[in-house]
């Protein structure tokens, strides 16, 4: 017996690379080298005719950084995700108390039941609900109208209020989950104490309960920020072709202008801005809980 | 409940601030579920309206759109893609996800954490970078257009999916089990099959359905890999809504709930609906 243990070790090594390796091979093809191409092709040049040159230079990167649209963009896309994000946490804390507090199994799955279908339906379907909402002769204005709140029809579409509220729905449930799973953990008797030694239920919250579902609070935020900071069909469909937004311009470099150099060098851009804000967001979140956890 | 009472009565002073703050909670979460579920209120009262623009409140029902869907064969063909392509997507994701799943579930290396990054990125990475490689790579293979290549490009959305399902299934099995299977004698290929499968199969097939649901809704990549012949239903809406307005998208969209609606059932069957996240 004890001979044919290294023999059945390696054995089960080997399987489980065997295991691993078709995967790897996958995402190696489809993945990473389609990434790296995409990298080469963002130092490509190109001609009056967006036919790419033999040449490569940083052209592509100077156009981005250097003008004022591209940066003033940049500025835009970030924005709108870090607004999305600070909504979606403001709305998740209500939403995920009753999530945690829920009377009752039925109630509970319920409430799951509204959280989880959003991220199970298609993201046209959803944007699409959203114009027949907000649209000319849409349902708001319509409820508005028979309400006599207003007298002619608001224009909610083609804005970026209109992009922020859907983003909201659409990216609530990956702010929810998380914080209900952190207030979920929080033992009870730290809320009672702390209402017992005399603080009241706002000071409760803001003292206790709040820094204790910072770990959820924030990987919640990391979700929702590179998801809003990444999407282009939500603003093409409900803010319109023209929105300021990396995504979206991107995907009208690529499809419609058809300069794929200067949209590698964009996407890599988005990518990597996204990348440091997420780094950045993790790495507050694990000097935190160094210091929650001593 | 019961416990959380009797604390209060003491002090009887404070309650009626207590109960402000609560039902303003209560009211608030109340309201944002509302908003999470506002549009799949929308989608079903304007599929069953008479109207192209749905009215509240709705004056009278009408199948008038799901009828235009039935006599429409470009809409019947885009559908008929759209599931064939569900299914070769989910079966393929969830063998390769499984595989990979277990492999590096069962190995220790240098560098396993940044590969496990790199196998759930496709979460965190723009699909638009997705869709832009793979139509650059698909253009220069003669891919482009073709289902393989609409297959691949929903597998690589999918596959995270799955690693992560099974990967949280894997990390609750008893390693002991394993390890007796083994030591009465069975090889690891037997093992796997007679007693790892069998344990995981709950996240199987939960990300089973993740697959199935993100590919017959992706749009995202589809957009810069599908050919304008073989159109997926996303795609199909998705131009619809961009360039005219076809209430016939009302009815299309009931069936993306539908799809929803029995993919929340299996996972409540499965894993659970707690455990999602």
């Amino acid at each position: 017996m004890p001979d044919s243990q290294p023999i059945k070790k390696y054995r089960y090594h080997l399987f489980s690379w065997i295991m691993l390796t078709p995967g790897l091979i996958f995402l190696g093809l489809f993945l990473l080298v389609p990434f790296v191409l995409l990298l080469v092709i963002s130092f490509r040049d190109v001609d009056g005719f967006m036919n790419m040159l033999p040449t490569y230079s940083f052209a592509q990167y100077v156009e981005v950084f250097t003008s004022k649209f591209y940066v003033r963009m940049i500025g835009t896309t970030l924005w709108v995700a870090l607004v999305t994000t600070a909504i979606c946490i403001l709305l998740a804390y209500p939403a995920a108390y009753l999530l945690v507090r829920a009377p009752g199994k039925g109630v509970r799955t319920m409430l799951y039941v509204f959280l989880v279908s959003p991220l199970l339906t298609s993201v046209v379907i959803r944007t699409f609900a959203w114009i027949v909402l907000l649209a000319q002769n849409g349902l708001v204005n319509e409820v508005l109208l028979k309400l006599h709140l207003i007298t002619e029809p608001l224009s909610l579409l083609w804005n970026m209020k209109a992009v922020i509220i859907a983003y909201v729905q659409v990216m609530l449930p990956f702010a929810v989950l998380p914080i209900a799973t952190s207030l979920g953990e929080i033992d009870p008797r730290l809320r009672q104490a702390s209402m017992s030694l005399g603080a009241g239920r706002l000071r409760t919250f803001f003292r206790v309960t709040l820094p204790l579902t910072i770990p959820g609070m924030m990987s919640g935020a990391i979700i929702v920020f590179s998801l809003a900071a990444g999407s282009y069909i939500t603003p093409l469909l409900v803010g319109g072709r023209l929105q300021p937004l990396l995504p979206l311009a991107i995907y009208q470099q690529v499809l419609q202008v058809a300069n794929l150099p200067l949209g590698a060098a964009m996407s890599m851009t988005l990518l990597v801005l996204v990348g440091v804000l997420v780094a950045v967001m993790g790495w507050l979140l694990r000097l935190w809980e160094g210091r929650m956890n001593g | 409940m019961d416990n959380r009472k009797e604390e209060r009565s003491p002090a009887r002073r404070r309650k009626g601030r207590f109960d402000v703050w609560t039902t303003l909670v209560w009211v608030g979460g109340g309201l944002v579920y509302l908003f999470l579920i506002l549009p799949v209120l929308v989608i079903i009262l304007s599929a069953f309206s008479p109207n192209a623009y749905p009215e509240f409140p709705p004056s009278e029902l009408s199948l008038r759109w799901f009828r235009e869907v039935a006599d429409n064969a470009a809409w019947m063909k885009a559908i008929g893609y759209s599931l064939w392509l569900m299914v070769l997507v989910t079966l393929l994701t969830v063998v390769l996800g499984t595989t990979a799943a277990y492999g590096i579930s069962r190995l220790e290396f240098p560098g396993k954490q940044a590969l496990l990054s790199f196998m759930l990125s496709p979460l965190m990475i723009p699909q638009v970078v997705i869709g832009i490689a793979l139509l650059y790579v698909f253009t220069g293979i003669g891919m482009f257009g073709t289902m393989a290549g609409l297959v691949i490009g929903h597998m690589i959305v999918a596959f995270p999916y799955v690693i992560r399902t099974v990967g949280v299934s894997l990390s609750n099995l008893d390693p002991k089990l394993e390890r007796a299977s083994m030591s009465l004698g069975a090889g690891p290929v037997k093992t796997f099959f007679r007693v790892t499968l069998p344990l995981i199969k709950p996240g199987i097939v939960a990300g089973g359905v993740f697959s199935a649901v993100t590919s017959f809704g992706e749009v995202s990549v589809s957009l810069f890999v599908v050919s304008p012949s073989n159109m997926t239903v996303p795609v199909r809406i998705f131009n619809y809504i961009d360039q005219t307005f076809d209430p016939s998208v009302n009815a299309i969209s009931v069936i993306f709930i539908a799809v929803a609606v029995i993919a929340l059932v299996i996972i409540e069957r499965t894993i659970g609906l707690t455990k999602v996240m």
